[in-house]
């Protein structure tokens, strides 16, 4: 600092943003996440059309009625479509080139996202069995961490009718 | 609508990868200002603003708009801010089409843009929801999976997407205001890596700070302009839920039934042979193939063969997105506007240099969200 | 002014506000209150023909939180829909203009956002302009202290003064069991709380709260099926002044003015003071007593009505009013929804007798930036 005036306009102000959030997961999700320390998944189901979603929601888009019971679902299903990432995601330690999968667990009328290993990209497909890799017993806390990924199980391809529409 | 609503005025920017030359209310103006010559108007003339934009995290203020009045020349005026997500640039546009349909207003202006070069976009557009794996950056991961699937049910070959980026970038050299404006061969396209296969670099919208002013008015103000007006014959925006099981994420049912309502309104039976040119929603390539059976111009699984068959083209029998379209020119929130606009524009014969020759009736579209918001208009040089 | 089409609130619903719901989302909470206001109305979800939604990214705290409102909302099959980035009264003031159209005949508004989440604070200091306002570091109270502290200066008002209105607010509020803060209290003990940013004490501020919320509306001929004793809108205008807090008078509001104007000319009222009641977005009661004098409630910088004994009319904030609860993105929708109350009977022990004439008042921005009011009535405006 000095008295002399600045010899360039000022042309950028840089600030940071820097804002904390504490959020409300609510029943559902709590109870969803604290199950997979029980290795178990959970949907809901829509009081109207039986209908699961995973992870559970209070209503069914759909029919609009509540989706009040809870059900258990098995941690297999088939990917009904993917893509080869090459871009890091910030918050997550994965080894580029990987697959983000649409997994549509058995039993469910929606699916979710997951990562796929354990297998060479150029063998994923539409159609693929795959089920749920978790984190050992012991090691697992009650959050979304509790599912590292999901991995082909060797059996044969789901048919397309059975998938195609459950993106 | 109660009333016929005409665009007299359209203004943008000249977009870019970061536009620091200007702050954002200078972004802002210049596109207004534009707008408002354009019109032959003063900001005493507007009764009303209409401003949207996407996330707000984009340029890490919340509701710009608020210091933005000045700016906009909307102090002691009405003004609404839109937000819906990629589409807000065309529903920002048709909720300005309301307020003069409903009889209360004569002249309003819409505005929309985005200075995103200030924040961080990868972050915002990326999913990423509280107690939810993260699994993918931005939202290309989203959206590929969904392209690989039309892909698959409509055995469209691998060259599609980047003939569909090549002629993008083609037609953005006829532009002066794209973003994007050096040509690329199929062979640049086909070479460039992937980021989220099957969608590629080179067929991926750029990040650009821009903006695009609308002026909509009565029909009394339009026939006292100095230009001729494009006549708005419908518009309207649809929305819907996310995870309704066996949504169709390829062809979303509210974006064909936003098309059909926007065709009925505006007497369009034949959308192929009836519409001269369209300026459609396209972020990554893939999905103009996708939008073109969405939105009714040929069957189901016959969308990519328009554009294997160069009918999509500059010159060819539906030129889509002489602009250059998203994949030239992406501020988040004015792209909508952009596509409207440039559909006005078409039918008011001030295309420049990507005049399609004769046009008379054009559509503008826009998406936004996992594909649930849409917005659109059918625009004509007829009354 | 000419005959406008006969729109009616039939409907509202909403969370009772709380300072922290910790067994639901955002949109788990506003799944329930869409569906008591379409009970109560009488109706299933398909017979609303439009839905505006009224929030932000920076409350919900992730860019595109609306987005996931679609879900619980019934956007199934896809709907006419819009978001505005905005207090959910704004959207209620766009579903009036779309009405006006004739495009439809019903629609539902919803505000939502867990205030809780974040710290509303820090999250408004967005709001300002970031090149000169914001790096200061100013927060909403700081600006309303700024307001206050000009405002005492031009009429003399003094702590007492604020602290009584404050205690009416308080007595009311403990009336109202949607309201958060439900004891009463008095001026002197308000006087006792600790200054917050001088002159503005603790006791002059609304907690942090959060709720949902669902308003109906409905044009005439389907208002009456809806709802048994429908409540007209007369008239309504909001108009936004330039933010630089500097550059205007910050001991007046001039938008609240011009709005009021516009909006009771449109009603055909000649005075405000000709309301039942009034409920103002004014959650400090310096505020309140700015908004009042805009209003023509109170005789300028004389004893503003706020201090008058109770039974005067209007009655200003039965509900308590927004110091006792301010769920921020929709506590201006409440305003409506109260007003609702109190002239189709359903306010309760709160019920200001007789009450056939309303006037709701909402705010949005720092120092009161964008104003806009409304005038109710139990009986139709135009025949």
């Amino acid at each position: 600092m000095g008295n002399e005036p600045p010899q360039q306009g000022i042309k950028y102000i840089e600030s940071t943003v820097h804002l904390p959030y504490d959020y409300v997961a609510g029943d559902y999700k709590a109870r969803y996440l604290r199950a997979l320390k029980d290795k178990k998944i959970l949907g809901s189901k829509c009081s109207k059309t039986g209908k699961v979603f995973v992870p559970p929601i209070v209503n069914s888009p759909e029919s609009f009625a509540p989706a009040t019971e809870f059900v258990e679902l098995p941690d297999r299903g088939v990917i009904t479509t993917f893509c080869v990432v090459n871009i890091p995601v910030i918050g997550r330690n994965l080894e580029i080139p990987y697959v983000a999968a649409s997994v549509a667990l058995d039993g469910a009328a929606i699916s979710i996202f997951a990562a796929i290993q354990e297998c060479k990209l150029e063998d994923v497909r539409m159609g693929m069995r795959v089920e749920a890799v978790w984190k050992p017993d012991g090691e697992r806390h009650g959050d979304y961490e509790d599912i590292q990924y999901f991995r082909p199980t060797g059996e044969p391809d789901a048919p397309q009718e059975s998938y195609i529409n459950r993106l | 609508m109660k009333r016929p609503v005409a665009v007299v005025g359209v203004g943008q920017t000249h977009h870019a990868s970061r536009r620091a030359d200007v702050n954002i209310a200078g972004l802002v103006r210049e596109a207004v200002d534009c707008a408002l010559l354009d019109a032959g108007l003063e900001h005493k003339d507007i009764d009303a603003v209409v401003i949207g934009k996407a996330p707000d995290m984009l340029e890490g203020v919340m509701q710009p708009e608020q210091f933005l009045v000045g700016a906009l020349g909307a102090h002691m005026k009405p003004m609404l801010r839109v937000h819906t997500a990629g589409s807000v640039g065309a529903s920002t546009a048709l909720t300005a089409v309301t307020h003069i349909a409903s009889g209360l207003y004569d002249r309003v202006l819409s505005v929309a843009f985005e200075k995103q070069s200030e924040g961080n976009v990868m972050w915002v557009t990326s999913p990423n929801l509280p107690f939810t794996p993260p699994l993918v950056a931005g939202a290309g991961g989203f959206f590929a999976p969904y392209c690989r699937a039309y892909i698959r049910k409509t055995n469209c070959p691998p060259h599609i997407g980047p003939v569909t980026a090549a002629n993008a970038r083609d037609n953005a050299t006829r532009n002066e205001y794209a973003h994007l404006r050096e040509p690329v061969t199929v062979e640049d396209v086909m070479n460039s890596p992937y980021l989220w296969e099957p969608i590629r670099y080179l067929e991926t919208c750029p990040s650009s700070d821009g903006a695009c002013a609308l002026i909509v008015a009565s029909e009394e103000v339009a026939k006292k302009g100095p230009r001729k007006p494009a006549w708005i014959k419908s518009g309207y925006s649809y929305a819907e839920a996310m995870w309704v099981p066996g949504r169709d994420q390829v062809s979303p049912l509210a974006g064909r039934i936003c098309a059909k309502a926007v065709y009925d309104k505006a007497g369009i039976t034949d959308p192929w042979k009836q519409i001269d040119t369209a300026e459609i929603y396209v972020p990554f390539a893939w999905f103009e193939a996708m939008w073109l059976e969405n939105l009714g111009f040929c069957d189901v699984g016959e969308g990519w063969k328009i554009i294997d068959r160069g009918e999509q083209k500059f010159g060819a029998h539906l030129p889509i997105n002489p602009s250059g379209g998203v994949l030239c020119t992406n501020p988040i929130g004015a792209s909508g506007m952009l596509r409207l606009g440039e559909a006005a524009l078409q039918v008011m014969g001030r295309a420049d240099a990507h005049q399609v020759e004769g046009a008379k009736t054009a559509l503008g579209h826009a998406y936004g969200g996992g594909a649930q918001y849409f917005a659109m208009w059918i625009v004509s040089s007829e009354r | 002014m000419k005959n406008l089409r006969n729109v009616a609130v039939v409907g509202f619903a909403q969370q009772p506000v709380v300072s922290r719901d910790e067994h639901r989302t955002t949109h788990e909470m506003l799944y329930p209150t869409v569906r008591q206001a379409l009970a109560d109305c009488g109706v299933d979800r398909d017979a609303i023909e439009y839905q505006v939604a009224g929030s932000t990214d920076y409350m919900d705290g992730r860019p595109f939180g609306f987005v996931m409102a679609l879900d619980v909302m019934g956007s199934w099959p896809p709907r006419q829909d819009l978001h505005l980035e905005m207090d959910a009264a704004f959207a209620a003031y766009y579903a009036w203009v779309r009405l006006q159209t004739g495009e439809c005949d019903t629609a539902m508004v919803v505000g939502y956002g867990k205030t809780s989440e974040g710290d509303p604070n820090r999250i408004l200091n967005l709001q300002l302009d970031p090149y000169y306002q914001a790096p200061i570091g100013l927060d909403p109270t700081s600006t309303a202290a700024l307001q206050a502290s000009a405002y005492m200066a031009r009429t003399g008002i003094t702590d007492s003064d604020l602290a009584a209105v404050a205690a009416r607010n308080r007595a009311a509020g403990a009336r109202n069991p949607d309201s958060q803060v439900r004891e009463a209290t008095t001026a002197a003990e308000l006087q006792k709380t600790p200054w917050a940013v001088e002159p503005l004490r603790t006791g002059y501020l609304p907690p942090v709260g959060e709720s949902a919320t669902c308003l109906i509306l409905a044009a005439e001929g389907k208002a009456e099926k809806m709802c048994d004793r429908p409540v007209w809108i007369h008239g309504v205008d909001h108009r936004a002044e330039m933010q630089t807090l500097g550059a205007r008078d910050l001991s007046r509001s001039a938008s609240t003015q011009l709005a009021a104007e516009k909006a009771l000319a449109m009603a055909g009222m000649r005075r405000a003071n000709e309301a039942d009641v009034a409920e103002l977005l004014t959650p400090t009661p310096s505020e309140e007593l700015i908004v009042c004098e805009a209003l023509g409630l109170a005789p300028l910088g004389l004893a503003p009505l706020g201090l008058a004994p109770e039974g005067s009319r209007p009655a200003i904030n039965p509900s308590g009013g927004a110091l006792c609860a301010h769920p921020i993105m929709m506590t201006g929708l409440i305003r409506l929804g109260e007003v609702f109350r109190q002239l189709s009977g359903r306010a309760g022990a709160r019920a200001v007798p007789n009450a056939r004439r309303g006037i709701a008042h909402v705010t949005q921005g720092h120092c009161l930036q964008h104003n806009m009011v409304w005038v109710l009535g139990s009986e139709r405006r135009w025949s």
